[in-house]
């Protein structure tokens, strides 16, 4: 088990280098001098070399790569063109921001699509339920985020006015920064819009789990103790967590696409907005780090599900 | 060449799982014969039949797209008192109502469809061919083939999609060109070990190792034995591509990173979402949304009952 963990953390490690360096080189790739945009035309040339060297955009390739490896690993990762400050002091606000609607939103979609995968698998081969389940689900997983938001956007905000649609609201000082009326408002159709995004899967890879377990011997078995029918579907539901806990490592790649979206449908300042924002002004250093944060998130959120598939799955082995 | 290999049955008489396997591997199908099958089996599935007509409605009109426009989708048009034509509701003039530019919204999305396949298409034919390629590579030579494939999927899988393809589209310049090139980059690697995972099982079926002892070359058994067993799974894999491709490009140019060129579903939204109309213009945001919708979803529907058809484990129960 132990060697399994370490196996994990270095393939983990290997990632984030892998991105670091393929994020150098793309970000080098870019044909428009980023100086042009941002240094005044009359600038005087020995000016426009400070500029340069302030940035780290002199020297060889060589040299800025491996300056560019001890800035970050020193967590120095560089000054914004646009705000004129550290990268990092910009979008470590951020970060919470954007887990306040990652992980609400996806516990919600799982929770709620593996629930509703158990009773459209459970139900009767051909029947409506299954029928409508399976097309409903298929029908809503075709629906890109963006559009999807826009949807409950439209509903929601403009024809119900229930809920606002716009940015994070007024938030609170110190401990009380994220417990306002005004942020939760807002906090609810993001969230909503990502849970629904999230769910489909769930319920097709539960339900086809559910659908492969029901005519195990098992299943007799505990029948045949006499319990109640959904006590059996629990037993089958257990068993069809692993391939949706399978499937959430590269899903959840996918995942981070529809928050970048959803968090600009709806004006959430979080890290995927961010980014949009920073490549639309050529922002080198916020493009970078924000690019950077939403791997490292991938990354450890990938670690945590390999975990706990090693947990949960006894039959998976530490090799 | 099966004549040539004797398999002592368990002592029924009848030929055992085995021997058939050899029969079914030595059978020359056409290499259309899955695909054949497999349309006959959705065209028995209502769900897959209406998806697949929505589909082949949506090419048609990509093919006719030019020709069917009633204006030019870039072309400010006048109002009869010479106004701009700016957010007009539906009417006879023009059926989808115009946008805050004074363009057609339904020239817009005609053109549109064309874009969706023109990408989806392209990148799922790429994606095809470099995932079957790799997969093939890696599941039929394992080792250090396997490995070094393998490893590469591992990490590429880790890094997130969208804001990679975001990054590579801003460096690159937004042209659909582009736009298919990271499409390609970003989804060869699921196809390759889903290709991959049929391979291992197809190779250590009886009738691969019978071909192997009775001398085939590996290039052989791969073409004749393999590859017809991967081609249903491949397919499957480049019909999502189709969908996810559409998707990404619609994603892209929502953002503002489309092709300034043509005028996508995905571009359509982003311009009224920029003009603010999303919450007023229902006419303008709703048609291009729902092609997404229906195009993306139906390429799903049949993606999906085309799996349930080709795999066995999910029909008989």
């Amino acid at each position: 088990m132990r060697a399994y963990i370490v196996r994990r953390l270095m393939q983990a490690v290997l990632v984030v280098f892998v991105v670091i360096t393929l994020m150098f080189f793309l970000f080098r790739l870019m044909p428009a001098d980023p100086t042009t945009m941002l240094v005044e035309s009359g600038l005087p040339e020995q000016a426009r070399q400070d500029l340069l060297e302030r940035w780290g955009l002199t020297g060889s390739l060589a040299d800025q790569y491996w300056s560019y490896l001890t800035n970050l690993a020193t967590g120095d990762f560089g000054t914004s063109f646009f705000y004129q400050e550290p990268a990092w002091n910009v979008l470590a606000p951020l970060i919470l921001n954007t887990l306040w609607i990652a992980v609400p939103g996806m516990l919600l979609g799982a929770l709620i699509g593996c629930g509703l995968g158990v009773v459209v698998g459970w139900a009767r081969r051909g029947g409506p339920v299954e029928r409508a389940g399976i097309f409903l689900a298929t029908f809503v997983r075709g629906v890109p985020s963006f559009v999807l938001g826009i949807f409950i956007l439209m509903v929601f905000s403009t024809w119900l006015g229930w809920f606002p649609g716009f940015g994070i609201g007024e938030l609170g000082d110190g401990f009380t920064r994220y417990f306002t009326w005004s942020f939760l408002a807002h906090l609810i159709l993001p969230v909503m819009t990502l849970a629904i995004f999230f769910l489909p899967e769930n319920l097709l890879l539960m339900r086809t789990g559910v659908v492969e377990n029901r005519g195990e011997d098992y299943l007799e078995l505990v029948r045949a103790k006499g319990v109640k029918e959904s006590r059996v579907a629990w037993h089958a539901a257990r068993n069809s967590l692993l391939p949706v806990i399978t499937w959430l490592f590269p899903a959840l790649a996918e995942t981070v696409a529809g928050i970048v979206i959803i968090e600009v449908v709806f004006s959430w300042p979080g890290i995927g907005r961010e980014l949009v924002l920073a490549v639309n002004r050529q922002d080198y250093p916020i493009a970078q780090t924000a690019f950077f944060l939403l791997a490292v998130m991938i990354v450890l959120a990938n670690l945590a599900a390999d975990l706990v598939y090693a947990k949960l799955d006894p039959r998976v082995s530490y090799e | 060449m099966a004549e040539m290999v004797e398999f002592p049955g368990p002592g029924r008489g009848g030929p055992t799982r085995d021997v058939l396997e050899v029969w079914a591997g030595t059978r020359r199908r056409s290499g259309l014969a899955p695909f054949v099958d497999g349309l006959r089996l959705l065209v028995r599935d209502p769900f897959a039949l209406v998806g697949l007509v929505i589909i082949a409605v949506f090419f048609l009109v990509a093919a006719l797209s030019g020709f069917l426009a009633p204006y030019d989708p870039y072309e400010a048009l006048p109002t009869p008192e010479g106004e701009l034509a700016r957010l007009e509701t539906p009417s006879g003039d023009h059926w989808l109502g115009t946008t805050a530019f004074g363009n057609d919204v339904l020239s817009q999305l005609l053109v549109g469809t064309r874009v969706a396949f023109i990408v989806g298409i392209s990148a799922a034919i790429v994606v095809g061919i470099i995932s079957t390629l790799l997969g093939l590579l890696s599941g039929y030579y394992g080792r250090y083939v396997d490995d070094v494939i393998m490893r590469a999927t591992d990490v590429a899988l880790s890094i997130p999609t969208l804001p990679i393809a975001i990054v590579a589209v801003a460096i690159l310049g937004a042209s659909l060109r582009n736009i298919i090139l990271v499409v390609v980059l970003l989804f060869w690697r699921n196809g390759a070990r889903i290709v991959r995972s049929v391979v291992l099982t197809e190779k250590e079926k009886v009738y691969v190792q019978a071909a192997r002892a009775a001398g085939a070359s590996h290039l052989y058994i791969m073409r004749v034995h393999i590859l017809p067993n991967v081609i249903p799974v491949a397919f499957l894999w480049m019909t999502m591509s189709v969908a996810f491709a559409i998707l990404a490009e619609a994603s892209l140019s929502f953002i503002g990173l489309g092709d300034p060129n043509a005028m996508s579903w995905g571009q359509m939204l982003n311009l009224a979402f920029t003009e603010g109309s999303i919450r007023t213009a229902w006419w303008w945001v709703l048609p291009p949304s729902l092609c997404l919708v229906f195009l993306i979803s139906s390429i799903y529907v049949v993606g999906r009952a085309w799996e349930e058809k080709t795999n066995p484990r999910l029909r008989r129960r």
